[in-house]
């Protein structure tokens, strides 16, 4: 009885303390940079967490169970859409038993809906393809101007939740979008060795960055999306990168380097790492620092 | 659909006339207000033809459909007759040859702002050739109680460890674990009922789950299960359930711990009690302890990985026969634990090791003799939709004479439709 009793009064307390920090609106987010972005609109106003960390792929992830407790308890979640969530968010949202953050409510917010997502596939998809999403790329964060498109939403879906800081929230997102400006035509200056200039991807996950910074991508690593190479796929890409004189191969951290190594022992084509999200190395802390590094990393002729 | 196609076909073909007006106009004068009227129709259709791809894209169903399918072939030193009764789980290879383990049909979804729901219809063909269809689960869930609350009502699988109430396309292994085909039987432990569960206000996730179910059918096979069958000697009765106190009481509480970035914990306690079929008073409880750990690297299609999943399960059955005085409580118990590496992408090489045991003298009865086996396997996963996996099974038996089976399976499976959700 006596234990019975403690636990209760225990849980009790733990209900107490959880209801005191209330000042600020609680985000989740799937991916760092959504994090990242949202809390260069939301400020001090807003508690924001990201489900995944950046050092992983986020269509790999998994529902863990403290996954289910942050969701269960947030005011607003942000996902990038477009299925890359598909494997973990529908699981996710049911156990989190939020009814504020389910799809359709004011808490809940496809980051998608408002990009003019890349690769869309208007003849019926299949998945001899590999893996490929019918609704679009959605790895559309790679490009800055989506980034202002990202924030811009939040902004005014935080000045929704929130009125009381709308101020705030429109001249954050006015400091955001002047700053990202600025940037990207500095970005756009340092990279232009690369315009018109024929690259290859690992993943079919570069589309938007070739998009911003108006390079080619003409050919991936994997044969098919989802799919690892095999030794005839990898012998095919060696003539092409022969016949086409590609210079550069872009890749994320977390795939496998040995046939990439190979690429370059036969081809001498330069591997250029890029970060892929915020949080992808612990220096890229901002949606900013992101392309600093991508751009750093496509400028460093000496790499690998 | 065809109602909002319409304006944009009336649009294509005004457009189409507007081009041969104006091809035939272009030739006469070159600065025309119908070529401007023409670039003013031109951007309306691309903005209709953007608007009707926004609304496709939010307008696919809810109705998530799956279908998967698991097949094996495998050969064994023991005949089928003895496999049938060592491979116990019900979507288990059994014999030497080919076996269909399961194909099942998924139906999910959410039914409206209150409710989401789920069916799984499955078919196999059994040790004898019969097409079997089975109506595994057909449920509903709550989507928005106060209070962290959640209710799940229809047939389902009792949420009792964390092994029980896994569909065969996420097992690691290609069979079900020994006890777990011993004390829920071949198709695992699940009913019609409903259940409560509460998501606690913790700093920790941790949940709570107390449920009723009907304590009668194959499905429960512990509880007032098929008459004429004998459990430890002891012929199964007719025994209807008579009111509240003759259903099957559920309770667990399952933790999850983040102990870092790439580690996390779930550790669960489960317990059961209901009536069984050995008399008109008697009564079973089940209490199981369940551990899962994993570790996960930061590579491609989450791997590398190290996953351990450890269960042990302990039944106390109240046996007798009608009239007699043979009242005795028989003990089972037995516990698996496995581990998973994923070295690399797609790669997966598991080990499992159990061992079931039951007091009295069991060395005849095939579902309560002294057992122990042990499985190492390998799967390969071309893609997230298919496999193909391994596994030796050595196997000691205590009611078989040959002392250890051997046993290969090769496994492929494929799965069509929905995502299937990745499980953590």
């Amino acid at each position: 009885m006596k234990i019975i009793h403690i636990i209760l009064v225990s849980l009790l307390l733990g209900m107490a303390f959880n209801s005191t920090s209330h000042a600020q609106l609680k985000v989740e987010t799937t991916t760092q940079d959504l994090a990242a972005i949202a809390k260069a609109i939301g400020g001090k106003h807003i508690d924001v967490n990201s489900l995944t960390p950046g050092t992983r792929d986020p269509h790999f992830a998994v529902a863990k169970p403290s996954m289910i407790r942050r969701v269960n308890r947030a005011d607003l979640l942000l996902v990038i859409g477009a299925e890359l969530e598909a494997g973990w968010l529908p699981s996710l949202l049911q156990s989190a038993r939020n009814s504020k953050i389910q799809a359709g409510q004011s808490g809940f917010l496809d980051l998608s809906q408002t990009i003019d997502l890349l690769g869309k596939h208007n003849v019926p998809v299949s998945r001899a393809m590999g893996d490929v999403h019918a609704s679009g790329n959605p790895h559309y964060w790679l490009d800055p101007r989506n980034g202002i498109k990202i924030a811009t939403a939040i902004s005014q879906r935080l000045a929704q939740l929130d009125p009381a800081n709308i101020n705030d929230y429109q001249s954050n997102l006015k400091t955001f979008k002047a700053g990202l400006e600025k940037k990207y035509q500095q970005w756009l200056s340092e990279l232009s060795y690369l315009k018109n200039q024929p690259v290859i991807a690992y993943h079919t996950s570069f589309i938007y960055l070739a998009h911003a910074f108006g390079f080619k991508i003409v050919d991936e690593v994997e044969p098919k999306p989802g799919i690892s190479p095999s030794a005839s796929s990898l012998g095919k890409l060696i003539r092409n990168i022969k016949q086409k004189k590609i210079i550069l191969l872009i890749m994320e951290p977390y795939y496998e380097q040995r046939s990439v190594k190979y690429l370059k022992d036969k081809t001498g084509i330069r591997i250029a790492v890029l970060p892929q999200s915020v949080g992808a190395k612990e220096h890229i802390k901002y949606y900013f620092d992101l392309f600093d590094a991508i751009v750093k990393e496509l400028n460093n002729k000496d790499s690998q | 659909m065809s109602q909002r196609q319409q304006p944009l076909l009336a649009a294509v073909l005004l457009n189409g006339i507007l081009l041969m007006i104006s091809s035939s106009l272009h030739a006469a004068d070159k600065q025309t207000p119908i070529e401007q009227k023409l670039r003013d129709y031109e951007r309306r259709i691309s903005q209709l033809e953007k608007r009707q791809q926004t609304t496709t894209n939010t307008n696919s169903s809810s109705l998530q459909i799956g279908l998967s399918g698991l097949f094996s072939a495998g050969a064994s030193n023991a005949d089928n007759k003895e496999l049938a009764k060592l491979q116990g789980g019900g979507h288990d290879p059994n014999k030497n040859g080919f076996t269909v383990q399961n194909v099942e049909l998924s139906l999910s979804g959410t039914v409206d702002p209150m409710f989401d729901a789920q069916a799984n219809i499955i078919m196999l063909i059994d040790a004898e050739g019969e097409t079997v269809v089975e109506l595994e689960e057909a449920f509903f869930l709550t989507r928005a109680m106060p209070g962290g609350l959640q209710l799940k009502g229809g047939q389902y699988y009792t949420e009792f460890g964390r092994r029980n109430v896994q569909h065969p396309h996420t097992w690691s292994f290609a069979d079900q674990p020994v006890i777990l085909s011993r004390l829920f039987g071949g198709d695992g432990l699940r009913s019609q009922g409903v259940r409560l569960a509460w998501l606690m206000p913790t700093n920790w996730y941790s949940e709570f789950y107390l449920g009723m179910q009907n304590a009668k059918g194959e499905t429960v096979s512990s509880f007032l299960s098929a008459e004429g069958e004998e459990v430890g000697g002891h012929t199964l009765i007719a025994r209807e359930a008579r009111g509240s106190g003759d259903l099957l009481y559920s309770a667990r509480w399952l933790n999850g711990f983040d102990l870092s970035d790439n580690l996390s914990m779930n550790l669960g306690l489960s317990g059961l009690r209901g009536p069984n079929a050995s008399g008109y008073t008697t009564e079973t409880q089940i209490y199981g302890a369940d551990l899962y750990l994993k570790w996960q690297g930061t590579g491609a299609r989450g791997f590398p990985f190290v996953a351990w999943h450890t269960e042990y399960l302990q039944r106390e059955y109240e046996a007798a026969d009608p009239w007699q005085a043979n009242h005795e409580t028989l003990r089972d118990k037995g516990m698996f634990s496995q581990i998973t590496w994923g070295f690399t992408p797609g790669w997966v090489l598991g080990l499992r090791y159990e061992t079931a045991s039951a007091s009295g003298d069991t060395s005849t009865d095939p579902l309560r003799d002294n057992r122990s086996r042990i499985s190492p396997n390998i799967t390969w996963y071309p893609s997230e939709y298919s496999k193909i996996r391994l596994q030796y099974n050595r196997d000691k038996a205590e009611h078989f004479k040959e002392d250890t089976a051997q046993s290969l399976w090769l496994q492929v499976e494929f799965s069509l439709g929905s995502h299937m959700a990745h499980t953590f």
